[in-house]
């Protein structure tokens, strides 16, 4: 079900890709290997420090200032509950957009550009909760496990309650 | 949104600035300066309106508009006298109009009878000035124009004449008639219509969808190819239709996209010589007014044809017309049509009263084409494009102040030409954002000419005798600022006029002029604008105001504020002082909205009253709300800036006196005052300073003038900042307003004091 959502809205999406293909931006957090639609990413930056948000969760990183617009950074780690990331100099903020907003990803590294089937991607299997949550479905790659990120649902739940 | 609503849109704009045009030019006529430019002015903005209304629909608009440019026609060529009355009259028609535009705009429908009596009274001044220019009519239509009495004559000439009735209860009096029949239809299509791209044969389509119809081109006009000039236009067309429903008005608005670039006749052909009389000669003078002129002339038993030709070629100044129609009394006007026709080419004189008729439009349209280009010159800009320019130019500002952070005292020496050249860049920018800021600035005229109509009609309801003065209209702010103002102004206007001015008699009796003066400036006093609302009434009633604070709770039974506190008393939530719930105030909300929509802009509200000599209200607003100047703290490690506007005092911790409240929070005592206390680290739960010598009390005021006293971590530094949404991006985050970009190109979070304190008060509740 999810596999077949993604499918039909990047299929306009994707102008690079074949009819039956598209393409990801890797990154990895740890030893995981995540993906999200190419067209979806606006930019990648290296981490340069956010200024943290109050009353949020432990998740959003804080704001950075992408060239005079406030975009909110979220943490990846820490969303996947993990923990959270001690960023160095080296980690790298993936700027994408969902819907009309703009949101930047804290990620460990950005891998590769990897071309996959739609045929290839699999439902995520049901268990871990956090998984099928902010999972997409999962596609494999040269015998890697990618898994695809649902943007919409990693952004949400944001605000502290209460 | 489609095209149509894209050109309503602008047509709404166009509107609203015609309505300050009118408001304006008759302020100035009011005062004594009648020429003939301000007469013109006005002509115009009330055909623009209509023109558009037209195009539109706006059947009601249309049909007063139209009455009431007749009148001002005949004013402008002085026919009728510029009287007090007739001025008053135009300035209640102008509030009509506006109603109209309303009413039109947000899809209302006002009452049937809405503006009917101006109506009729326009109508009465153009007929009792009719009766002035024909001497011939004798002395059994009034000498002088009355307008009380005019409106009477409708009455009884009404029953008379049968096609008459339809036309007086409705405004578009000729178009709405439901006449049946025949329709004579004379397009003689101008060169200028060929050369906007118009084709004749579209039009008659639509005329065909009118009913059956029958064309006859007339090529009479063909030179023989040697003289033949190619892009002459020497073709025009006759033609008729019938339909039994069809009006004048669905005729006409056939070729309304045309008008001016032609000559149309609509005359409609009766079954017999003297009904057709009659009707044609309202038919064919509907275009400059003069239906209700021609009826009357009618009835008096005065060659109609004659009458209706004289005036309404008279109305377009063309005198030889007036000459051929003078020497042929006894014909009705569509047989003088017919004797006519038959030499038909626009220079020859018989053809010049059709002509005429239709070019009383255009001429104005002429006139108001000169008049936009020698007028101001400017451009009409989707806001959005401009918000673009100005956060461009903050970050140019930012990324230049970030450049010249960035040389130091080594770089300097080293590379003088860099450090002249970003110099140049910070001159530069400024300029940049100066004239930037310039383009999103308006004068408050767009706000202050709504004013002497709220002054009339609370002038009326109250039965006051009040007049507005205005001062320092072209002064200039942003425009975000100027669509914050209307509601406050409008709120402090309507307390002057309900609880400052007092009645005449109570004036006469305390030796002041009988009518109250309300006095409305603006000025620019360093980086803010002071918008002053000033009256000469009885001033604030103290006692009053002490009492109905203390009855309801507004402040402890105990307390004994200052004579400044009381007046200022008056912006608190809830209150009100009159005694009865009136119209127009006194529901216990207004003033409040007055300072809370100042506060949200960053302003704030003084008044100043003295007792029986008046009050005057001081607005302090920023002039613009794309910088905001702010006070930069720390809390914790993370930049935040409070808004400057808000800060009352800051005190160090060290210093200040703390005391403990049974519920375990702390409160700040302030010169006999106890203010609830906040602790932004501990609130935004990060690690503060401990440090007291090094923390910051900042005293802040909220809405209602409740303090709330705000602990940081550190105080760095005034300065301006560009406000930026959060939302955008993200959410609202509770306690934070937005934020901004410092210079070294780190987000800085804005505190939202107001938020703060209401979170506070929920949390106590709670």
């Amino acid at each position: 079900m999810e596999a077949l959502n993604l499918r039909d809205d990047s299929g306009e999406n994707s102008a690079i890709a074949a009819h039956n293909s598209m393409q990801l931006i890797a990154f990895s957090i740890g030893e995981q290997t995540y993906g999200v639609e190419i067209t979806t990413v606006r930019e990648i930056r290296a981490w340069n420090g956010a200024t943290p948000l109050p009353n949020t969760r432990e998740f959003v990183r804080g704001v950075i200032n992408l060239r005079g617009t406030i975009v909110p950074i979220f943490d990846l780690r820490a969303r996947f509950g993990d923990g959270p990331t001690s960023p160095t100099k080296n980690h790298v903020v993936v700027v994408m957009s969902v819907g009309e907003k703009w949101v930047g990803i804290l990620v460990d590294a950005v891998s590769d550009i990897l071309t996959v089937s739609r045929e290839d991607i699999h439902n995520v299997p049901e268990g871990n909760s956090v998984d099928t949550e902010l999972l997409n479905g999962i596609v494999t790659h040269d015998s890697r496990m990618v898994g695809l990120i649902d943007l919409h649902a990693v952004v949400s739940g944001a605000k502290l309650d209460g | 949104m489609s095209d149509l609503d894209d050109f309503k849109a602008t047509y709404f704009d166009e509107c609203s600035e015609l309505l300050n045009e009118l408001e304006e030019q008759f302020a100035a006529i009011e005062a004594g300066e009648r020429d003939s430019d301000r007469l013109n002015a006005v002509f115009r903005a009330i055909h623009s309106i209509k023109g558009g209304a037209g195009a539109f629909g706006f059947s009601a608009l249309v049909g007063f508009a139209h009455a009431y440019e007749t009148l001002l026609d005949y004013v402008r060529d002085g026919r009728v006298e510029l009287t007090d009355d007739v001025c008053a009259l135009c300035i209640r028609a102008n509030d009509i109009i506006a109603d109209h535009v309303k009413a039109a705009q947000s899809g209302d429908v006002l009452a049937a009878d809405y503006g009917m009596e101006e109506k009729e009274r326009f109508d009465a001044l153009a007929r009792g000035e009719s009766a002035d220019d024909d001497d011939e009519t004798g002395g059994e239509i009034i000498e002088e124009f009355d307008i009380d009495f005019t409106p009477v004559m409708v009455n009884l000439e009404a029953p008379a004449e049968d096609d008459a009735a339809p036309a007086e209860d409705a405004f578009d009096t000729a178009p709405l008639q439901p006449e049946s029949g025949h329709w004579e239809v004379i397009f003689t299509p101008h060169r200028a219509l060929y050369e906007r791209a118009n084709d004749p044969l579209l039009l008659f389509r639509e005329l065909a969808a009118l009913g059956q119809m029958h064309t006859r081109a007339v090529l009479g006009e063909i030179p023989p190819l040697a003289n033949f000039e190619p892009f002459a236009v020497y073709c025009s067309w006759e033609i008729s239709i019938v339909s039994p429903t069809l009006t004048e008005a669905a005729i006409r608005e056939v070729f309304e996209f045309v008008e001016g670039d032609c000559d149309i006749t609509v005359t409609q052909v009766g079954a017999s010589a003297a009904p057709a009389s009659a009707k044609s000669a309202p038919a064919a003078a509907a275009d400059a007014g003069l239906d209700l002129l021609a009826l009357a002339d009618d009835e008096v038993g005065v060659a109609p044809a004659k009458s209706a030709a004289k005036s309404s070629a008279k109305a377009a100044s063309a005198a030889s017309a007036q000459d051929k129609f003078e020497e042929a009394p006894g014909l009705s006007f569509s047989e003088l049509a017919e004797t006519m026709a038959p030499p038909p080419k626009p220079a020859a004189p018989p053809r010049a009263k059709p002509t005429a008729l239709a070019a009383a439009a255009p001429a104005a349209d002429g006139e108001e084409h000169a008049g936009r280009a020698v007028g101001v010159q400017s451009i009409r800009v989707d806001l959005d494009k401009v918000d673009r320019v100005v956060n461009m130019v903050g970050e140019l500002v930012i990324t230049q102040s970030m450049l010249t952070q960035q040389m130091d005292e080594t770089l300097r020496a080293r590379y003088t030409e860099l450090v002249r050249g970003l110099e140049v860049l910070a001159q530069t920018t400024r300029g940049l954002q100066d004239s930037v800021m310039a383009i999103r600035a308006q004068p408050v005229k767009s706000v202050f000419s709504r004013m002497p109509r709220l002054v009339r009609e609370l002038a009326t309801k109250t039965g006051k005798k009040i007049k507005l003065e205005t001062i320092g209209e072209n002064t200039e702010i942003d425009k975000t600022v100027i669509e914050q103002l209307s509601d406050p102004l409008t709120h402090m206007i309507r307390n002057s006029a309900d609880h400052g001015i007092e009645q005449p008699e109570v004036r006469l009796g305390r030796g002041k002029s009988e009518t109250g003066t309300i006095r409305l400036s603006a000025e620019q006093a360093g980086g803010n604008i002071l918008i002053i609302v000033e009256d000469d009434g009885g001033g604030i009633n103290r006692e009053r105001v002490l009492q109905v604070a203390r009855d309801k709770g507004v402040i402890p039974p105990d307390t004994n504020p200052t004579d400044e506190q009381i007046d200022q008393l008056i912006f608190a939530p809830g209150f009100s002082t009159a005694a009865e719930v009136s119209d127009l105030s006194g529901r216990g909300v207004g003033m409040d909205v007055v300072l809370s929509n100042i506060k949200k802009i960053g302003g704030s509200v003084h008044v100043r009253s003295s007792t029986g000599k008046g009050t005057r209200m001081t607005l302090r607003l920023p002039l613009t709300l794309a910088v905001l100047d702010v006070m930069l703290v720390k809390v914790g490690d993370s930049p935040y800036v409070v808004p400057l506007s808000s800060i009352v005092e800051t005190i160090q911790v060290s210093r200040a006196s703390f005391e403990r409240v049974p519920s375990g929070g702390q409160v700040l005592q302030v010169r006999g005052e106890y203010v609830q206390v906040i602790d932004l680290a501990k609130r935004f739960d990060m690690k503060g300073q401990t440090d007291p010598e090094s923390r910051f009390v900042v005293l802040c005021e909220a809405e209602g003038s409740q303090k709330v006293a705000l602990i940081v971590d550190d105080i760095i530094g005034q300065q301006q900042v560009v406000i930026k949404s959060l939302e955008e991006n993200f959410e609202r985050v509770e306690g934070i307003a937005g934020g901004t970009i410092l210079g070294d190109g780190n987000v800085a979070l804005i505190v939202d004091v107001q938020g703060l304190k209401t979170q506070l008060i929920h949390k106590n509740a709670a």
